[in-house]
């Protein structure tokens, strides 16, 4: 083959020329050259089952029709599943398939992302031929604390039995019984409870799984997605969270090859509900040294407050006067946890080192997980997003950063502690100890965008909401050095400053407030206008 | 052609032409009721069809309970979009999925009866009741309790539809 890549090789699907590289499978292919092609068993990121007869395919010079997902291609291959052979086989299968799948659309929150409602669109025979009874089987069998089965509507794809067996290793789920009467189920005793055991919910082409805490919670059609990172560790998987105007309701892993392929662990999937108004700081809580009343007297000397200025902008006033009356930099500490983006670390850090000449930085690491600690799948010991980016940022601006055990020896002599705390409680299970050294320091300034009850006991912090994750948006680098960027979200709760307006504020600049509450789409002006004649 | 332009567009012609017709209406009316057209509304009240479609009923079951599987359909098609329910789990697994509220508000409904059609299981209907006045302030925000089992239905509205009968049917 001269002038070719040797491990490329060419065929043609459905009349389109590709080339792909060797021991492609032909679904691949289809895949390569974006034609579409019905399947429910062949997963990206498992091994081939073949056992669902849907992604039927004729290849020229065969005379039978035979399965994509387990035929390679060769060179010069002609591939097609456009005639109307294949069209009957489908049909035929998916027929096969729905002889005693129950009528639980309704009821079954799979609906509206299911792959049988999708191919039954296509290849429908919307005339049952059936005249027997549905075999009935086990309804709304509890897993384990996360995911609920319903035998029926399984179509005994395999995806979740190959997931518990290939990527978890965990080798829960398996496929008992025969014929008609083949269920999903559980080894004796076992329950699906491993770190991944959501995925299996995601994979499922079908209702049959079905994930306990978002079960009913939302139609899926209500929802729209948007892309992310989740925090939950250095990982940083690509996720899709999925929300609307009532709040976010969960989260999908987003397939990305050079991170997390096809998969996310289930700790991660509890992001939502820090990004809803219930766990979110809504407003400042003023530690009990400093009245509110502090707050304006120290906002009188600039601008007049407007209306749109709200308590946590004078917060943040109040801070930047406290600030400027310590001379001493080293009696201002700042504490960061590797939970935010590089351009907030950016942003903050060089108004604090440009106005108040500071040039350390006190490094918040959870101590009870090394960073070394990995499980040879997806979850890391370190818990922060973007512990490299904040290693990156200091070491841009040449600040020191300091362990924040530390804090211990040196906590009382601070005037004043800035925090950029830890988000998530679950993942910093050493926060309250960390509070302890806050006692010492005369003041603390606490910005977080999530809730921490064991703050509102200690008397001298000041308590400041920041814009969730998802609202600040920014750049996020992983374990590996991988950059991504996160895109922004219209904001939950208004009224709270990003970053580079604290910034600003802290600064001494004059910032405009936008009163944003779940920007929707600007309705378009009514075009219609009477002309008479 | 420009006085003749000015003429038409006079408004005060027009006023009095129409005053002429109103007033010959009345003088009508006044000597001949039975023509008459209009209702003296609400002393006398035109009797529509048993299958108008007005306020919503929710049907229930053979036992009682709401038939609603919270499938949310209507609430999708409904193009107001004034049919707000939150689902929950059923202690009965056969049931399954249940709505622990449904709410219409009704003053935002257009009665279009795309909610009915979109029920898969005939657990919404639109009901012959036409009149739904009340007064400033009132509770417009029809529940459960009103949909379902307002007096007026007497115990409730039995569905055509049931589960059991289904799946005694092996569907
Ligand atoms: S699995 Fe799909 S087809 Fe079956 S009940 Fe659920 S939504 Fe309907
Ligand atoms: S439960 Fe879902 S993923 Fe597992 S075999 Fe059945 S249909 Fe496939
Ligand atoms: S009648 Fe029409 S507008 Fe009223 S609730 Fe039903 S679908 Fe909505
Ligand atoms: S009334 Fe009918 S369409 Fe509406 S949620 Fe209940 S079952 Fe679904
Ligand atoms: S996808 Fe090929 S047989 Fe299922």
């Amino acid at each position: 083959m001269s002038g070719k890549n040797e491990d490329l090789i060419s065929c043609s699907v459905n009349g389109k020329t590709i080339s792909v590289p060797k021991n492609t499978s032909a679904i691949k292919a289809f895949k390569i050259a974006e034609q579409d092609i019905a399947h429910y068993c062949y997963h990206p990121g498992l091994s081939v089952a073949g056992c669902c007869r849907l992604c039927m395919i004729e290849i020229e010079g065969n005379p039978r029709t035979q399965i994509a997902c387990n035929t390679m291609v060769t060179e010069g291959m002609k591939i097609n599943n456009q005639s109307k052979q294949i069209k009957e086989d489908v049909q035929w299968g998916l027929d096969f398939h729905l002889l005693n799948h129950p009528l639980d659309c309704p009821i079954c929150d799979q609906a509206g992302e299911c792959g049988l409602q999708d191919q039954y669109m296509k290849f429908g025979q919307y005339k049952p031929d059936m005249n027997q009874k549905k075999v009935k089987k086990a309804k709304v069998v509890s897993l384990g604390e996360k995911i609920v089965l319903d035998s029926e509507r399984c179509i005994l794809c395999s995806r979740c039995v190959r997931f518990t067996d290939e990527v978890s290793k965990t080798h829960e789920l398996g496929i008992f019984n025969r014929g008609d009467k083949s269920e999903v189920g559980t080894f004796n005793g076992k329950e699906l409870n491993n770190d991944y055991a959501l995925n299996t919910v995601d994979i499922c082409p079908v209702g049959a799984l079905t994930s306990k805490d978002f079960r009913f919670k939302q139609r899926v059609w209500y929802l729209k997605k948007a892309e992310a990172i989740c925090t939950g560790c250095s990982t940083g998987c690509s996720i899709y969270l999925d929300y609307n105007e009532e709040g976010f309701f969960r989260v999908r892993p987003k397939p990305n090859e050079d991170n997390n392929s096809y998969w996310m662990c289930d700790e991660g999937r509890d992001l939502y509900q820090h990004l809803n108004k219930e766990k979110r700081l809504v407003k400042v809580y003023p530690s009990k040294k400093v009245s509110t009343s502090n707050f304006a007297v120290s906002s009188s000397s600039s601008s007049s407050s407007s209306s749109s200025s709200s308590s946590s902008k004078k917060a943040i006033k109040y801070l930047k006067s406290e600030l400027e009356n310590i001379k001493d930099s080293t009696k201002i500490g700042v504490l960061v946890t590797g939970q935010y983006s590089v351009e907030d670390y950016k942003e903050f850090f060089s108004v604090l080192k440009e106005k108040n000449s500071i040039n350390q930085i006190y490094h918040w690491f959870d101590q009870k997980n090394s960073k070394n600690d990995f499980d040879d799948l997806l979850i890391r010991g370190d818990k922060n997003p973007n512990t490299k980016g904040l290693l990156e940022v200091a070491k841009d601006m040449s600040l020191k950063v300091i362990d924040s055990s530390e804090l211990k020896n040196t906590a009382s002599n601070l005037e004043i502690l800035i925090v950029l705390g830890p988000e998530y409680k679950k993942f910093f299970s050493t926060i309250d100890e960390k509070l302890e050294y806050f006692k010492q320091a005369l003041q603390v300034f606490y910005f977080s965008s999530v809730k921490l009850d064991s703050l509102d006991s200690i008397s001298n912090v000041t308590q400041i909401p920041l814009q969730s994750l998802v609202e600040r948006g920014g750049t996020y680098i992983n374990y590996k050095g991988l950059k991504q960027k996160l895109s922004i979200l219209p904001q939950v709760i208004p009224k709270i400053l990003s970053f580079s307006q604290i910034a600003k504020v802290l600064n001494g600049e004059k910032i405009q407030l936008e009163p944003l509450f779940l920007k929707t789409q600007p309705v378009k002006d009514n075009q219609f206008s009477f002309q008479k004649n | 052609m420009k006085v003749n332009r000015n003429i038409k567009t006079y408004f005060l012609l027009s006023t009095f032409s129409g005053m002429k017709f109103t007033f010959f209406k009345m003088l009508k009316n006044l000597f001949n009721k039975k023509k008459m057209i209009t209702l003296n509304y609400p002393e006398e009240k035109y009797k529509y069809s048993s299958r108008f479609k007005g306020t919503h009923v929710l049907t229930v079951k053979k036992d009682g309970s709401l038939r609603c599987t919270a499938c949310m359909l209507c609430a999708t098609n409904c193009p107001a979009q004034c049919i707000k329910i939150t689902a929950d789990e059923h202690k009965d697994s056969s049931v399954e999925k249940y709505p622990i509220s449904y709410e219409i508000d009704i003053l935002r409904c257009v009665y279009c009866g795309f909610c009915e059609e979109a029920c898969p299981v005939d657990a919404i209907r639109m009901g012959p009741e036409w009149q739904t006045p009340d007064k400033n302030g009132s509770k417009f925000n029809y529940d459960i309790r009103y949909l379902a089992y307002r007096p007026q239905l007497k115990g409730g509205v039995e569905s055509s539809l049931d589960d059991k009968e289904r799946h005694s049917w092996g569907i």
